[in-house]
């Protein structure tokens, strides 16, 4: 039925229809199916309902879809021929609406057929034909099949290539000579180039199985690991940065990607490698690698402004949505290659996966967020637990030091009990309040109430400041101006916490001064003598964030003047920070002045209070006895020890990854993908498409750690169908230039099917034999005659019937990725530092600004000189150099570079500093190992070319080095298409 | 249709030199300019004919103003805002804005007047735009699905709030190629004092092959317009005649090597590619030299002017990119909000908008300004989309002295190629603070901009990690009524 909703039917037509029916009533008698109705929808409406079109969804060739109806809801309400818009469609007289469309219109005893049909309960005996049409073809898509495990004659890679090419008529290309191999291998193990020396031992070396044994040498290298973490960051799309507006660092990001490479490295089984990517945390919480893998779940982008800065909660919904989508899409794509996030506004429009599924897999996540966090809890505990006794200590020996010394003058209660200063008027007031964005900046307010205090002010740091009559004051960090609340004597509106370093500032014999940046306040010293009855004074205090775990990013600034002099500055202080004060104010000093400010980052969070802020009676001691005062003495030099054990402590290292939250959001299904909008709830699962083990992990009451920790059994199971194939797959991939299946990311209906269904189930095989392994099935790849054919050959018949070599009559020819290529050239000239490991080296000058500035600088530095695996990738300012190389950009999960050929890549690489001071190396290397200049030639063409230049090559070179010198050379060298390609 | 290419070129293309692209790229059909000069021969019928119906317009230059600019203190006119001036907006209490809790109603601080034939409000901080508004056309309908600066960018350039998608000019010479044999066909001129927020990926290719990415063109006179157009400081004697035996050399070794290979035909690409790069070396110190401009054309972009200069140094080389062939040119007016000293540097105008819109007005009125009548003057405006948009509007609520993020609504305008001078669509509440008819994304620009181009916005798609990806995602409606 085309067309759109069931039309209404005039009166006049109506009376058409009644007639009809009348005379279908008087037809009567019960219909037999398969004798009247089949037929007639055989031969009237299956031609554009059925198999071959689907016109508005709707098939009538089968029992399920007739029943289940198209696009305008069921056809058939069974009992209910006048409410069923099959018979609407046969009866009505609207010319557009009427059915069939084509053809003479039904007869009347053909529609009283239908009628009698339909109200004696539409009975319909399915047959195995229509059972068989009525599956969702979709089901039988080839990649979520169990894997094949016969395979008939064929025991080898070679054996299924060699199959496929002899009945197309074509044979496997020769094998290329060996320094072609060994420049091949050592690029698609390592990443690298082979040294010289190397390349000529395996040229000479007799042995037959000389080309295994280079294979075995390169798969123990560490080498391999830095080259093919590459490839699964790049799925992964790792970063060192958030990218977004505020594109700050991530400074402990790195141990995932040494994780990464360590992993490899250790031939770490990949269904293990996946799991504690997923949920190492869970699985093994006190091994450091396990936790650090989940850095995979963290790797992505996150936008800091929409997660943390914003104060409108519509848009930290939609930051969130973005990141779950982030997280679900990273964790299908890259182990199961399906693209799960075009299922995120309505079911997947190709594959049969489900809008509903998708949010199963979000409450698989919804647990966890992305954050810096301890990799080593018992190591975590010990710090925390030296932190505690330290600090607590410290603090019973400045009490016994207060005591000794005097009790000291309170600031705090300066104001009545649970009131602030109202920034607005100066006066007291006992309301909470809120945010203050309008007031007037850098204004002294009198503050005539409170007897020691002069003013407040809310500073924007631009330029110099007053905090009293004609003090002006420089040195104050900027600010956007705004603030919170009031100077109270009490905690802050929406204050969290009142502990500094283990000490509750809210309990019996503490004050707390709160100060919310962007404040300051003012105190009348002379007064202050007045009514301390104290002289010589030192003020003390505790300075601190009463904000919650969120606040962690925070940072604050806290300024202390005496005068207009600076006496103490604590600038960027972070949550877990405190700053302690000390400072002497001289006797003939007028004015006290205390500044919050907020850390350049805006005032979120900023909730700054001081503990216990005091004036001391400077010289006290001079009244106590001796032995007390020897007393005093000894506690001080304690607390001071004290003080540096506390300095001492180092905090343990932390990772950027997945951290679990004490609450799990409910999720529930976001309709058209807008989180404004939501519907069902949706509990953990996967999706049924891929049906090897049960999909339903449980409702929402399931911890959040099990979550993970059954979606990643689910996707390591042996027998899920995909997760083999698609790793199989990205190897074959990486060492073709094309996989089996050409879309290494998505195994489903829109993506390729592969060229050798048979090989690619036979490699997950033995992938699974060999105990999942990634080792074992790289040799198994490039031992293979397949991979050691010449990519030289010019078979002109291979080329007409394959040029896109899908049936693999030779190797592909291939270009070198960013990375590689600059790894190549600093190897080639001498210069590459192997150090492993470690923070990434930065190329940049990183500029702390609302939005973090990153500015390159020159390459030529030896600290710069590390393999490409080891950069420090900024999001938001590409490596420009890298990109024109087609480096991708980590905001998309690359399964495949791109390989593009353009005037910008000449102009990089002809020009970039990077090339031209690495082309100066190696031509001093050459000359320096060559000796005289035909052998620096010769030398460069090894380096470079792994190969002797040809007769005409080094005349041709001896010329232009006579003419421009050997830096000439290399520069061309380094930019050639034999540099720049793999045979 | 999905390559932009005609069939018997690709045929041609197929098997040649492009299937480690296919590879690389997916399945989707992969342009095939490998070089610029091969874009244009395979794209200058394309061009002229349109992709997918008759072009109107052949290049696009876009002026944007990242930050939010206000819309009711610029385009829209909003006389009901200026009557409740100072009473309260949010009654209830309950609205949260980006940063802040809306203050009370703030009319526009410039006052607005009709102009022109078609009486088109304007308020007084463009002047010289004013006297346009006959070749101007209207969304005042415009919404963004963020409120915050990066998504919003991300939005605005390609549709997609994250990053890593393709923006429009990326899009545009994917589907259209290049006009010019030795410029790049995207180019952007950021601004002088910074890039915008989110960087140098508001002009990325995403997904697309790089060659369609924005090439950044440095307007600052004193440097070399592009990145490594030159070699660095050091090595500055290779240049012109000294570079000759070495680029010799490098090309016999090449053809030398290509010879043995003859199955591999990228590799004649890229010997065509360091072909073009030395052109480039030529074309681009040319095309951004402007000596040979009158002193008349001088003034008019008010080069002279600290301030107001720069951005008219990028107008003009925009015309002159689209003289030369560029198909699409990107000018932005503002940067990142970094170090806000005194004016922030850009639209963003949270603390006082009086001062910084005040500064940017002049700077977007003149060259804007100019930039229409330079182009109508050589003919060129008909063939030339001008557009003009930010990444969302301001509040009508006041945040002190200045105004909130506002994604609700905003205004974009659009003038030249096709474009019906003169007209509007779409229209907000009576406060400006959200759209009240016609709600229009940049989904619509978008689609109404390549219709002009000839491109069915539906059509020119991508394949990339299972769908197949257009500019205007699954949305995206022509404007009819401002077409002429």
């Amino acid at each position: 039925m085309t067309g759109g909703s069931t039309p209404t039917l005039s009166m006049q037509r109506l009376n058409a229809l009644a007639l009809l029916l009348l005379n279908a009533a008087v037809l009567g008698a019960a219909v037999d199916f398969d004798k009247e109705i089949r037929p007639l929808l055989q031969e009237r409406c299956v031609e554009c309902h059925g198999p071959k079109k689907v016109k508005a969804n709707l098939r009538l060739d089968a029992k399920a879809r007739a029943f289940k109806g198209g696009e305008s809801g069921p056809a058939i309400i069974a009992g209910q021929p006048l409410k069923s818009p099959l018979l609407q469609r046969l009866t009505t007289t609207e010319e557009d609406q009427k059915m069939p469309p084509k053809g003479a219109p039904l007869t009347a005893a053909q529609v009283a057929a239908v009628r009698s049909w339909i109200e004696a309960g539409a009975i319909w005996p399915e047959n195995e034909v229509e059972r068989a049409a009525s599956r969702d073809p979709r089901l039988d898509h080839w990649s979520v099949q169990p894997l094949r495990t016969e395979f008939g004659q064929a025991k080898s890679i070679d054996d299924f290539v060699a199959a496929k090419l002899k009945s197309a008529g074509l044979t496997l290309s020769p094998e290329a000579d060996r320094r072609t191999l060994i420049r091949r291998l050592s690029f698609d193990l390592h990443g690298l180039p082979p040294e010289p020396e190397r390349v000529e031992r395996f040229v000479q070396d007799a042995d037959p199985k000389a080309y295994e044994k280079l294979v075995d040498e390169m798969l123990v290298s560490p080498r391999y690991g830095e080259r093919w973490a590459r490839h699964w960051l790049d799925i992964a799309h790792y970063a060192d940065t958030h990218g977004f507006e505020r594109d700050q660092l991530r400074p402990n990001a790195w141990r995932y990607r040494d994780y990464v490479i360590d992993s490899l490295n250790a031939d770490k089984p990949y269904n293990l490698f996946i799991k504690e990517q997923i949920a190492g945390d869970i699985l093994a919480p006190t091994a450091p690698p396990s936790v650090i893998a989940t850095g995979f779940l963290a790797a992505g982008p996150w936008d800091f402004v929409g997660h943390v800065e914003t104060r409108s909660d519509v848009l930290k919904r939609a930051a969130r949505a973005g990141d779950l989508d982030d997280m679900v899409t990273q964790v299908m794509t890259s182990t199961m290659a399906i693209t799960i996030n075009c299922a995120r506004c309505h079911d997947h429009k190709l594959d049969p996966i489900s809008q509903k599924e998708y949010y199963g897999l979000w409450a698989v996540f919804a647990g966890v967020k992305r954050e810096d966090r301890t990799i080593d809890a018992t190591e975590q505990n010990c710090y925390a637990a030296d932190k505690n006794r330290l600090t607590k200590t410290l603090s019973d020996l400045n009490s016994q030091i207060a005591q000794l010394s005097g009790q000291g003058f309170e600031l705090a209660s300066l104001l009545p009990t649970e009131s602030g200063i109202d920034y607005r008027t100066g006066k007291i007031t006992k309301e909470k309040q809120g945010y203050h964005s309008g007031l007037p900046v850098n204004t002294l307010q009198k503050v005539d109430q409170v007897p020691g205090v002069l003013a407040i002010f809310v500073p924007d740091g631009k330029g110099t400041v007053l905090v009293a009559a004609n003090t002006p004051v420089k040195g104050l960090p900027a600010t956007n101006g705004h603030t919170w609340d009031a100077i109270a004597n009490r905690p802050l509106n929406a204050q969290e916490s009142t502990k500094l370093n283990g000490t509750d500032y809210k309990t019996k014999g503490h004050t707390i001064l709160g100060m919310h940046a962007n404040s300051g306040i003012t105190f009348d010293l002379p007064k202050l003598r007045e009514l301390s009855h104290q002289r010589t004074m030192r003020l003390t205090g505790l300075v601190g964030f009463g904000a919650g775990a969120a606040a962690a990013n925070s940072r604050a600034d806290f300024t202390v003047y005496v005068d207009a002099e600076l006496k103490f500055q604590k600038l960027k202080m972070r949550k877990n920070e405190t700053a302690a004060l000390d400072i002497e104010i001289p006797d003939s000093a007028k004015t006290l002045t205390l500044v919050a400010t907020d850390g350049g980052d805006g005032i979120g969070r900023d909730l700054l209070f001081i503990g216990d802020p005091k004036l001391q009676m400077s010289g006290a001691e001079t009244k106590l006895t001796p032995a007390d005062l020897k007393r005093l003495t000894a506690l001080r030099a304690e607390a001071k020890l004290a003080e540096a054990s506390l300095a001492k402590l180092t905090e343990p290292a932390k990772v950027y990854a997945a951290v679990p939250q004490a609450t799990v959001a409910v999720i529930k299904i976001n309709r058209r993908g807008n989180p404004e909008d939501t519907g069902a709830e949706a509990a953990p699962t996967a999706f049924a498409w891929a049906k090897h083990a049960p999909v339903a992990f449980g409702g929402n009451e399931l911890p959040e750690g099990a979550r993970r920790l059954a979606l990643a059994e689910w996707i390591t199971h042996p027998e899920n169908p995909l997760t083999r194939r698609v790793i199989v797959n990205r190897l074959w991939h990486h060492h073709f230039g094309q996989g089996i299946v050409a879309t290494p990311s998505d195994f489903g209906l829109g993506g390729d099917r592969p060229s050798h269904p048979e090989l690619l189930d036979w490699l997950a095989g033995e992938f699974q034999r060999n105990g999942w392994h990634l080792k074992p099935l790289h040799r198994l790849i490039v031992t293979s005659s397949t991979y050691r054919q010449s990519s030289r050959t010019t078979d002109t018949k291979a080329t007409n019937l394959d040029s896109a070599n899908r049936l693999l009559w030779r190797q592909n020819p291939r270009r070198l990725d960013a990375e590689s290529l600059r790894d190549a050239v600093l190897a080639t000239s001498g210069k590459l530092d192997l150090t492993q490991g470690g923070p990434g080296f930065k190329d940049f000058d990183y500029i702390e600004a609302y939005a973090p500035i990153y500015n390159y600088v020159s390459p030529d530095k030896p600290e710069l000189w590390r393999r490409s695996i080891y950069r420090f990738i900024v999001r938001t300012t590409p490596h420009t150099f890298l990109t024109a190389l087609d480096c991708p950009d980590p905001a998309n999960l690359a399964p495949a570079r791109m390989r593009t050929t353009t005037a910008i890549q000449a102009l990089a690489l002809s020009n970039n500093e990077f090339m031209l001071r690495q082309a100066t190396h190696l031509a001093a290397r050459v000359e320096k190992e060559g000796g005289n200049r035909s052998a620096a030639i010769r030398r460069a063409f090894a380096l470079t070319f792994q190969r002797e230049p040809l007769p005409t090559e080094l005349r041709a070179a001896e010329t232009l080095v006579a003419k421009d010198g050997l830096f000439a050379l290399c520069r061309a060298l380094l930019n050639a298409n034999e540099f720049a390609y793999l045979d | 249709m999905d390559s932009p290419y005609s069939c018997n070129r690709r045929q041609r293309m197929v098997g040649r030199r492009d299937f480690l692209w296919e590879l690389g790229g997916g399945l989707g059909g992969v342009a095939l300019a490998a070089m610029l000069n091969e874009a244009q021969a395979a794209t200058g019928p394309a061009s002229r004919n349109g992709l997918h119906h008759a072009a109107k317009a052949k290049a696009v230059i876009q002026i944007f103003c990242p930050g939010g600019l206000s819309h009711v203190d610029t385009w829209d006119y909003k006389p009901e805002l200026t009557k409740r001036q100072g009473k309260p907006f949010d009654t209830d209490g309950k609205v949260q804005f980006f940063a802040s809790k809306p203050g009370n109603c703030q009319g526009s601080y410039w006052p607005f007047r009709q102009h022109g034939q078609s009486g088109r409000w304007m308020s007084d901080l463009f002047p010289q735009l004013a006297g346009k508004v006959d070749e101007m056309a209207f969304i005042h309908s415009m919404q963004s699905k963020s409120a915050l600066h990066g998504p919003a960018m991300f939005m605005a350039n390609s549709g997609f709030i994250l990053p890593g998608f393709p923006s429009m000019g990326a899009w545009v010479t994917y589907g259209l190629g290049s006009e010019s044999a030795d410029l790049p066909a995207f180019v952007v001129l950021p601004d002088p004092r910074g890039l915008p927020p989110g960087g140098v990926i508001n002009w990325g290719a995403g997904f697309l092959p790089a060659i369609h990415q924005g090439t950044t063109l440095n307007s600052d006179p004193l440097q070399p317009p592009l990145q490594d157009l030159f070699p660095a400081k050091e090595f500055s004697h290779l240049r012109g005649d000294a570079e000759k035996s070495s680029r010799d050399f490098l090309g016999a070794l090449n053809r030398a090597h290509a010879e043995t290979r003859g199955a591999n035909s990228e590799l004649e690409a890229r010997i065509g590619a360091y072909e073009l790069a030395a052109r480039l070396q030529l074309s681009a110190p040319e095309a951004t030299d402007l000596t040979g401009e009158t002193e008349a054309t001088k003034k008019l972009y008010r080069l002279d002017h600290a301030d107001i200069g720069t951005f008219g140094r990028q107008c003009l080389l925009a015309r002159r990119l689209v003289e030369r062939g560029v198909r699409f040119v990107q000018i932005y007016c503002g940067a990142e909000n970094t170090g806000a000293k005194k004016i922030r540097p850009n639209w963003d105008s949270h603390e006082d908008l009086v001062r910084d819109h005040g500064y940017w007005g002049p700077i977007l009125d003149n060259g804007a300004a100019a930039l229409l009548t330079d182009l109508k003057s050589r003919g060129l405006l008909d063939s030339t989309l001008v557009t003009c948009t930010s990444e969302f509007g301001r509040q009508p609520a006041a945040q002190g002295k200045g105004r909130d993020h506002n994604s609700g609504a905003f205004t974009a305008w659009m003038a030249g190629g096709g474009i019906k001078g003169g007209s509007a669509y779409g229209s907000t509440d009576d406060l400006g603070a959200k759209v009240a008819e016609n709600p229009a994304y940049c989904y619509d620009l978008h689609a109404t901009a390549l219709h002009l181009l000839g491109v069915d916005h539906e059509k020119l798609t991508f394949y990339n990690n299972g769908a197949k990806r257009r500019l205007t995602d699954v949305h995206g409606h022509v404007i009819k009524p401002l077409l002429a």
